[in-house]
C-alpha cells in the first residue's frame, strides 16, 4: 500500500495541515497558530510552547536550505497531528543536496546523544566556533520540544523530517 | 564611575529593550527574526565593553519577559559569555534572570551556566 501524503495523513484525526512558499516571513504566523492549535487541541500551554520550538526550528531549517523556492514542487508543507497519546510534527520541503548532506551528517552525529548531552554539544560547539550560524535548532527540538527528530528522503529529492514523542 | 552605558540603546524589532543603571538590561517581547545580530550583537557588545569600562563586578539580563527565541537568538547570549569569558583586563559575572515557567529560558540558560560557570550565572524567578 502506498505511503500517505501528509495531506491525506492530516485527514484522519485532529491535525493541521499547510502547503506554502518557503518564505521566511511565513514563520511566525504559522509557529503562533500551531501554539493556538496545540494549547486548545491538548489544553496544556507547556506542550504548546514546546511545540512552538519545534515549528520555528523545523521551517527556520526549511526556509534557508530551499534553493529551489521559486520551482513547481518546492513548497514546504507542515503537518502538526496527533493520535491522543503521541505529537507529530513533520516538514516537507526540497533543499539543495549541500544542505542535504548537511542535515544527515547532522543527524547522525545528533542521534549518538542523549537528547540532553546532545544539546551541551550543540553549546559546546557554538561556543568554540566563529562561524555565526548557530546549528542549534534540531538539538533544540530533541531537548527542548521533548521530541524525537528523524529524516525520511522521499521521491524527487523531497526530504521529511518529522519529530515525534509523547503528549 | 559612571551610572549609564555612554551610548544610545537601539531600537529592536519585537523587543523592548530598557537599561536600568548600574547594570541591568531588561528585554521583553520575541527574538525569532532570521539574523537578529545586526541589532542585538552591536547592543550585547557595547554592555560588555561598557561593563569593563566601568569595572562591574555583575551584569544582569532579564530575560523573564522574553518570552520566545529562535536558535540564532540563543546564539548571541552565548557569544557574549564568551566574549567574558576571553577577557583577561577584567571578568564580570553575567546573571541571567530567568521565568522558570518558560521552556527556553529554563533549558537554554541551564545549559550556558552548565559550561561556563565561572563567568555566567542564572537567577530563576
Amino acid at each position: 500500500m502506498a505511503e500517505l501524503t501528509m495531506e491525506e495523513q492530516s485527514r484522519q484525526r485532529p491535525a493541521v495541515f499547510m502547503r506554502f512558499r518557503p518564505a521566511w516571513s511565513y514563520i511566525e504566523g504559522i509557529r503562533e497558530f500551531g501554539r493556538f492549535f496545540c494549547q486548545t487541541t491538548f489544553g496544556t500551554p507547556e506542550l504548546a510552547e514546546r511545540a512552538c520550538i519545534v515549528i520555528q526550528e523545523a521551517l527556520e531549517n526549511a526556509v534557508k536550505y530551499s534553493s529551489n523556492a521559486t520551482k513547481e514542487g518546492g513548497e514546504l508543507e507542515l503537518l502538526i497531528q496527533s493520535d491522543g497519546t503521541t505529537l507529530e510534527i513533520s516538514v516537507s520541503s526540497l533543499p539543495d543536496a549541500a544542505h542535504l548532506a548537511q542535515l544527515r551528517e547532522e543527524l547522525s552525529d545528533l542521534h549518538t546523544l542523549a537528547p540532553e548531552q546532545a544539546y551541551l554539544a550543540a553549546f559546546l560547539r557554538a561556543a568554540n566556533e566563529q562561524d555565526k550560524s548557530s546549528r542549534l535548532g534540531l538539538a533544540r527540538i530533541r531537548y527542548e520540544g521533548g521530541l524525537e527528530v528523524s529524516l525520511q528522503e522521499q521521491d524527487g529529492g523531497r526530504i521529511r523530517i518529522t519529530a515525534t514523542g509523547k503528549l | 564611575m559612571s551610572e549609564s552605558p555612554a551610548f544610545e540603546l537601539p531600537k529592536v524589532e519585537g523587543v523592548d529593550v530598557e537599561f536600568v543603571p548600574p547594570n541591568l538590561l531588561k528585554l521583553k517581547g520575541v527574538m525569532a527574526r532570521k539574523e537578529p545580530s545586526a541589532d542585538v550583537a552591536q547592543l550585547f557588545k557595547h554592555l560588555h565593553r561598557d561593563a569593563i569600562e566601568r569595572r562591574l563586578p555583575t551584569f544582569c539580563v532579564d530575560v523573564t519577559g522574553l518570552t520566545f527565541v529562535n536558535s540564532s537568538s540563543i546564539r548571541l547570549f552565548i557569544d557574549w559569555a564568551v566574549w567574558v569569558k576571553g577577557e583577561t583586563a577584567h571578568r564580570y559575572l553575567l546573571t541571567f534572570r530567568t521565568n522558570r515557567q518558560i521552556t527556553w529560558q529554563t533549558t537554554a540558560f541551564a545549559a550556558l551556566s552548565s559550561l561556563m560557570k565561572e563567568v555566567v550565572s542564572v537567577e530563576r524567578m
